[in-house]
């Protein structure tokens, strides 16, 4: 309010109803003028060789910055694919030489049973080798007792039939002829 | 009521203290005061926008930034590469109207760019710049933009009369324009404020009541329009600076 006094105050002599902005031109346009290209230069130097630069540097700033970060990133994801096919390889030769370590496991393995299996055949034929060597052996001892009975009931059959006791040899031969055919 | 109804009341300069250069009465006035504030505003603003840059900008370094970017795009869009040493011209033009015509909008502070001195010298000075410019870049080539190339010679005897003639009238409907909005937008403004009090005097109570129920939000409307014309020719004002600086700047057309 205090300035709209002054403002009052010194415009107070002219005309209430008049045109101001043209009235005046006389009066002050010199000294608008004059401000204008006061502070109009002061703002000008100051937004040309102050500001400006500094709102361009920090742009710039960023924009660099950004670039650079772009730039890191793709570097590291470069790296970090370089590493997945290291990975990837190490995992496939990791996966080969089990494979061959099964396979020789496995062949190893193999060859024990093998081994294994024939000493127990080799020992189970030994063995039933000796079984059949020992049934011969006692079929043919039986056999020999076969024919000892089969005398001895020649023998008595031939006594209890006709009283005679039969000899010896002549039962042998008889029954030899009967069994050995 | 001491608050004078008279729409033109708002553009009087006061003078606060008398100043001579030499014979020039450069009075410290109103209007002198406020274009200081406006200056000093926006240096402040960038000042405290940029005291401290970071590569993720603080608000107000971001509205530094935009600010800059919209100014720096308008004159890329129109003058291209040779157009970048303007743009602190272009910058600090459409700052200093634009700070002015918002000034404008608070009751009681003068609007500096309602006065065709004001507007009228910027505009001189802005096609004075562009005819120095294209004397500079062009020499006597830059009157070609007066003799449109592809023209028939007898074409031509009427198109460069009207091409001189509009190149003239660039300083005034420059100025001209500036200043006429500002002046008719505060005119407008006062003029349906001042029906409230009016209808309230001549109709009583409904009065009252037809002022603040039709009038009120009438002013409410004006005065968010004016908000968007203060913007609007500043950033007009920087635009046409842009396509008169073309001329001296661009192709011949």
């Amino acid at each position: 309010m205090e300035q709209e006094a002054v403002h009052s105050a010194a415009a107070g002599h002219e005309a209430s109803s008049g045109f101001p902005p043209f009235d005046q031109i006389g009066a002050f346009g010199v000294s608008q003028i004059f401000w204008l290209i006061v502070t109009f230069a002061a703002l000008y130097i100051a937004v040309a060789y102050v500001f400006l630069p500094k709102i361009r540097a920090s742009i710039e700033t960023r924009d660099g910055a950004i670039k650079s970060d772009v730039a890191k990133a793709a570097a590291l994801s470069a790296k970090a694919d370089e590493s997945v096919k290291q990975v990837e390889a190490q995992i496939a030769e990791a996966r080969a030489r089990s494979r061959d370590t099964a396979a020789k496991a496995k062949a190893e393995a193999d060859a024990k049973t093998a081994a294994a299996t024939a000493a127990k055949e080799a020992e189970l034929n030994a063995r039933l080798g000796a079984a059949e060597a020992r049934i011969s052996e006692n079929r043919a001892k039986a056999m020999s007792s076969v024919s000892a009975v089969a005398e001895d009931a020649a023998a008595a059959i031939a006594e209890r039939l006709t009283g005679i006791k039969p000899a010896a040899a002549a039962v042998k031969s008889a029954v030899a002829g009967v069994m050995g055919g | 009521m001491m608050v004078s109804t008279d729409p033109m009341h708002q553009f009087k300069i006061g003078k606060l203290f008398d100043l001579k250069l030499g014979d020039l009465d450069i009075s410290f006035t109103t209007s002198a005061l406020w274009m200081v504030i406006g200056v000093l505003l926006v240096i402040g603003l960038l000042a405290l926008a940029t005291s401290k840059t970071t590569t993720v900008p603080s608000r107000l370094q971001s509205l530094a930034e935009i600010w800059y970017g919209f100014i720096a795009g308008i004159v890329k869009d129109v003058n291209h590469a040779p157009g970048k040493p303007f743009v602190p011209l272009v910058f600090s033009l459409f700052s200093f109207i634009f700070i002015a015509n918002l000034i404008g909008m608070f009751p009681y502070f003068l609007t500096t760019t309602s006065h065709i001195v004001v507007t009228g010298f910027m505009a001189l000075f802005t096609i004075s710049l562009v005819i120095v410019v294209g004397v500079i870049k062009k020499g006597f080539g830059f009157l070609k933009i007066f003799v449109p190339s592809g023209v028939p010679f007898v074409l031509l005897l009427i198109v460069t009369p009207i091409e001189i003639i509009s190149f003239l009238s660039r300083p005034i409907s420059l100025g001209m324009r500036l200043f006429a909005n500002m002046l008719g937008g505060h005119v407008a403004l006062k003029v349906f404020a001042g029906f409230v009090p009016s209808l309230a005097v001549a109709l009583g109570g409904i009065g009252m009541l037809m002022g603040g129920v039709l009038v009120m939000p009438l002013i409410v409307g004006v005065t968010a329009l004016e908000f968007l014309v203060a913007f609007l020719q500043a950033y007009v004002f920087a635009m046409l600076t842009c396509v008169y600086l073309n001329d001296a700047l661009g192709e011949a057309h």
